[in-house]
């Protein structure tokens, strides 16, 4: 039996040690608002925050886990940034098919905690291994830039 | 001087200065540096450091000769990429054409089915086939020359205990002269000691168990110890590093600042048991593979031996290296080296989100990069070359990693990223050219 921190919950379920914890969010908790995109850590659409830095869960063994906090897409609203950085991709309407869109607000709630005003060249480095095949890229850079500026407003 | 004298006097000169040469050009051997008298192994009163651990004692000859044959990983090179276990074809790219390994299965007419006892022997000890011509010393039997008889035949036991596989290998591309075998009876005369092995009186009984399968078996100064121009061990700098099959095979001989002087016993133990040592990296291309299918699988006594064996291997210093390695890298992309422009936009798509901007992974200690040799190398190859073809572990949380980008990215951006890493994460960062690049991928081609 596992136990792992979730969202600031305790979760216990049975799986190998070497399972990918994508897999045990979505297969064996449910939790299917985490994406699986591409399985080798190439597209981001797995992203969830390893005490609070982004990690991709299907490259990550469960195992490797430990005692560290989870957070997911499901979880992340209930953070300041998380909730801005919600209503911001709302506002704007970033979200076109929206399969990517789990990840890439996991990846920009983590920049944004790290870099409160981060320039375009910031976003570039936070944000290059989240890939959407819609190309929502433009919005997804505004997104980020408003709820930046929410935080002084 | 008069004309007899000087006759005679010529001759001697002569002979005088073609054994100085030829003892010049072989050099020391592999375990001269130990300096200690040699008896015979039937005369060395401690533990035997021939044959299998304690454990295997009573097994019986063909379980003996599987861990053995696994000791001197016979499968890595006489397996070829897909192909049956043991089956050969794989191909070894050298500046003088492509060689081929053979077949070792029990196959009578494409494998040694047919092969006897002493003739499996003269293979090993000395590169000479059953039909009598000269093998390549690809085939490591400089090193297994030093493998006791009983020993070698156990391996020969196994192997012809496995299923008979029919597979010839493809032709081998040597261009003259090197495609003329005979002429390897020269090579051999001159650098195949044809001696089995003695352990060294002065020395533990742990030490000469290490010296026998590091040399005998796991033939490590095959890829680690340079070579001289006639492509054999310079033991004058052994274990000090060298390019092999396109990888760069590190010093391990114990200087402190460029070999294993500075790593702890546990950690030359941990990277040859899991291919992982904290703090200096994780093994990939063929030294990942001697870890999967042997070192990996020895009993822990055997590794804690060799790790014996290579702390007493005299220092040698690897100019090409820096003199340490670099510590992490800054958590934010905007400090730390900015080499490469197009290097950082590849890293940043493709390798942060599990290597992080300090080198140090969130996802497994496997794939930190901090304090590996790999990134702190200025030639930047075993970095070129895990980008090009991926590498995979087995970590004690599950099998770990990274996916080939040879077929995603083109060898400038290779170059470039490659070029960026080791500017970042090591001390000194590379130069390669896209024309590097092109040039690794043929070395290590299958």
């Amino acid at each position: 039996m596992t136990t792992l921190t979730i969202n600031g919950q305790q979760k216990s379920f049975d799986a190998p040690a070497d399972m990918p914890l994508l897999w045990v969010l979505r297969d064996v908790l449910g939790m299917t608002g985490t994406k699986f995109g591409c399985g080798i850590a190439q597209c981001g659409a797995c992203t969830v925050h390893i005490d609070g830095k982004p990690v991709r869960s299907c490259m990550l063994p469960v195992g490797a886990v430990r005692d560290r906090a989870i957070t997911t897409i499901e979880g992340v609203g209930a953070t300041p940034i998380g909730a801005r950085v919600q209503k911001a991709w709302l506002d704007l309407e970033v979200v076109q098919c929206g399969y990517c869109q789990s990840g890439q607000i996991m990846s920009a709630t983590a920049l944004l905690a790290t870099t409160p005003n981060p320039d375009d060249s910031d976003i570039d480095a936070a944000m290059a291994g989240n890939i959407c095949r819609c190309g929502t890229y433009v919005r997804i850079r505004a997104a980020i830039k408003r709820a930046a500026s929410e935080r002084q407003s | 001087m008069t004309l007899s004298a000087r006759s005679v006097l010529f001759p001697v000169v002569v002979v005088v200065l073609v054994v100085a040469g030829v003892w010049f050009v072989r050099g020391p051997g592999p375990m001269a540096f130990s300096g200690g008298p040699k008896v015979a192994l039937a005369d060395y009163k401690s533990n035997d450091p021939t044959g299998v651990p304690a454990s295997l004692a009573k097994a019986d000859l063909i379980a003996r000769g599987e861990y053995l044959a696994r000791a001197a990983d016979c499968v890595v090179c006489h397996t070829s990429q897909g192909g049956k276990a043991y089956a050969g074809g794989l191909a070894f790219n050298l500046p003088f054409g492509t060689l081929y390994s053979t077949n070792i299965t029990p196959d009578k007419e494409t494998g040694i089915g047919n092969y006897t006892d002493q003739q499996f022997l003269n293979a090993l000890h000395r590169g000479i086939r059953r039909d009598g011509a000269r093998l390549y010393p690809a085939m490591p039997y400089t090193s297994y020359t030093y493998m006791s008889d009983a020993d070698a035949l156990a391996i020969k036991a196994f192997l012809l205990s496995l299923a008979p596989v029919q597979a010839t290998p493809p032709a081998n591309t040597l261009t003259f002269p090197f495609n003329q075998r005979w002429a390897m009876g020269f090579w051999s005369a001159l650098f195949n000691p044809d001696t089995r092995f003695e352990p060294d009186s002065s020395k533990t009984a742990e030490w000469n168990r290490g010296a026998y399968l590091a040399e005998a078996l796991a033939h490590c100064g095959e890829c680690h110890t340079p070579r001289n121009l006639a492509f054999a061990l310079n033991n004058r700098n052994k274990f000090a590093g060298a390019l092999t099959a396109g990888w760069h095979a590190f010093n391990i001989s114990s200087d402190k600042n460029t070999g294993l002087g500075a790593w702890r016993d546990q950690d030359v133990a941990s990277y040859l048991a899991s291919g992982h040592a904290d703090g200096h990296g994780t093994a990939s291309g063929p030294m990942g593979e001697a870890v999967d299918e042997s070192f990996s699988q020895l009993d822990p006594a055997d590794v804690r031996a060799i790790v014996a064996y290579l702390r007493s291997v005299p220092a040698v210093a690897s100019t090409s290296l820096p003199a340490a390695v670099a510590p992490p890298a800054p958590a934010s992309p905007r400090e730390g080296a900015m080499a490469d422009a197009h290097g950082k936009m590849v890293f940043e798509g493709a390798c942060v989100s599990c290597h992080g901007w300090t080198g140090e992974s969130s996802i497994s200690p496997f794939a930190t990069l901090t304090g590996a040799w790999a990134v702190n190398d200025p030639d930047a190859t075993n970095v070129a070359q895990i980008v090009i073809a991926g590498t995979k572990r087995h970590a004690p949380d599950g099998a770990i990693s990274m996916p080939a980008f040879g077929n995603a990215y083109s060898d400038g951006e290779i170059a470039a990223v490659a070029n960026y890493v080791t500017a970042r994460f090591g001390s000194k960062g590379s130069r390669l050219t896209a024309r590097d690049v092109a040039d690794l991928r043929k070395q290590t081609a299958r």
